[in-house]
């Protein structure tokens, strides 16, 4: 594929030059996620109350969006930008937002690329926010699909996951991009100089996994020998939870398969070990001085882990998991003001403008 | 009209204008995927829309017909 002829060149995003005390000013979807709207609200005034210089445009019915503040005696904490259109999780993402020009998402994502904020959160549906940015927002040069990536929270540093399920199929072509847009990403977010780039496959020789992990490792190995970013090889599932790579990069399907089996398994070891706590044998431990660092944890995996960004696109756009509590949402925001401070987009652009005149990626495209 | 549907597959492909003409294959020379075409067919009809009569639409379902860039023109210039 040729370079971009009309597409804006990576220069366009240079961090625009604006006042760093500024609000940044987040348009969150009130109706995604399987608790909305209620827990969209209820995380939007938390974030208005624990974050500084935030503020929250609510999309969405403007009648729901009223009446939810008023409840909370909150009349006047948000500005309501109408959408009287909602998409469902079981709905054909793009066609949906295609047929629906009213959505939350897609009305959230014109804010966005308008000017009239800075980053926008869903809980929604991850294909529908993820096609609504894509068309609203365009994709940045060298992008073919977007990735979701995922900040882990794990004891030895956070790890970054991508893709986490925004585009199930995947081709080397797509992870070299996944590679080099989280490389920027974690260098900018965490103040990695060098992230050490791993393929998630199943082991860590070169001769493990499919073809596809096969073919990703060749052209990982040329980014790194042009000097691209770090790659370290193949890394495995555990990993994802503390190991060699700061970036772990695979296909949607995969990542998402991944991102809930870790949900899975943490929730699991949580549930083992209050029911250890609260059984009544006396031990060396109390259940009043364990419990709430048991729930401190939950609450960290359960709010930072489960928000990701959407990488590859003009604009700030983070995409939480469906069955968001309202602490959840509020980090969903959280995460979306960091990342507009941080300026990760211009990095991101960056790396991906690098990369996509490298026509050698395409040569080996199944 | 045209000029409109060629500038939409050229920003959603990130091809060269000049690789385009009317017999080019939408899926089998630029590697255009479902979500590609979507995406294409929505920058159309919005750019078209203050040029189109009421309700102009290209329906998902005809995406399969649209081979070629000469499929898409000649489908959008019966629509308008």
């Amino acid at each position: 594929m040729p370079p971009a002829t009309t597409t804006p060149s990576a220069e366009s995003f240079a961090p625009p030059a604006r006042d760093v005390g500024a609000p940044v000013r987040v348009a969150l979807d009130l109706m995604g996620g399987d608790q909305a709207p209620e827990a969209v609200i209820d995380g939007a005034l938390l974030a208005l109350d624990e974050l500084p210089a935030v503020s929250v445009t609510l999309v969405g019915p403007e009648q729901v969006a009223r009446r939810l503040l008023a409840d909370r005696g909150r009349s006047e904490a948000c500005v309501i930008a109408p959408a009287t259109q909602v998409i469902g999780m079981g709905e054909d993402p793009a066609r949906a937002v295609r047929a629906k020009r009213d959505a939350t998402v897609r009305v959230a994502a014109q804010l966005v690329r308008d000017g009239g904020a800075d980053a926008m959160v869903s809980v929604g549906s991850t294909g529908a926010t993820m096609a609504a940015a894509l068309f609203t927002l365009g994709r940045l040069p060298g992008v073919t699909r977007p990735a979701l990536a995922i900040d882990l929270p794990t004891p030895a540093g956070p790890v970054v996951l991508l893709d986490a399920g925004a585009t199930v199929e995947a081709g080397p072509d797509l992870l070299a991009q996944y590679a080099v847009a989280g490389s920027a990403y974690a260098r900018i977010r965490y103040g990695l100089p060098h992230p050490r780039v791993g393929l998630l496959s199943v082991g860590s020789e070169r001769s493990k996994g499919d073809p596809l992990r096969k073919l990703a490792y060749d052209v990982l190995t040329g980014l790194a020998e042009a000097g691209l970013l770090v790659f370290i090889g193949n890394v495995e599932g555990h990993d994802a939870a503390g190991g060699p790579a700061d970036v772990i990069v695979t296909d949607g399907f995969t990542g998402n398969v991944l991102l809930k089996g870790m949900e899975g398994a943490a929730a699991m070891v949580t549930t083992l070990l209050t029911g250890t706590i609260l059984d009544p044998t006396p031990g060396p431990v109390t259940a009043g001085t364990v419990l709430p660092l048991l729930a401190e944890v939950s609450d960290r995996v359960g709010s930072a882990a489960m928000g990701g960004a959407l990488l590859g696109v003009h604009g700030v756009v983070v995409i939480g998991h469906g069955s968001s509590s309202p602490r959840a949402v509020t980090g969903a925001i959280a995460q979306a003001v960091q990342l507009h401070r941080q300026d990760v987009l211009p990095a991101v652009a960056r790396g991906l403008a690098a990369l996509s005149g490298r026509s050698s990626l395409h040569a080996v495209t199944p | 009209m045209e000029r409109v549907i060629l500038a939409a597959i050229v920003k959603v492909m990130e091809t060269d204008p000049a690789r385009l003409n009317r017999t080019t294959a939408l899926v089998r020379d630029l590697n255009a995927d479902s979500l590609a075409l979507v995406e294409i067919v929505d920058i159309v009809e919005e750019g078209l829309a203050p040029r189109a009569r009421p309700g102009f639409h290209i329906d998902d379902d005809d995406l399969d017909g649209l081979v070629t860039v000469g499929d898409a023109i000649s489908y959008v210039l019966a629509r308008l």
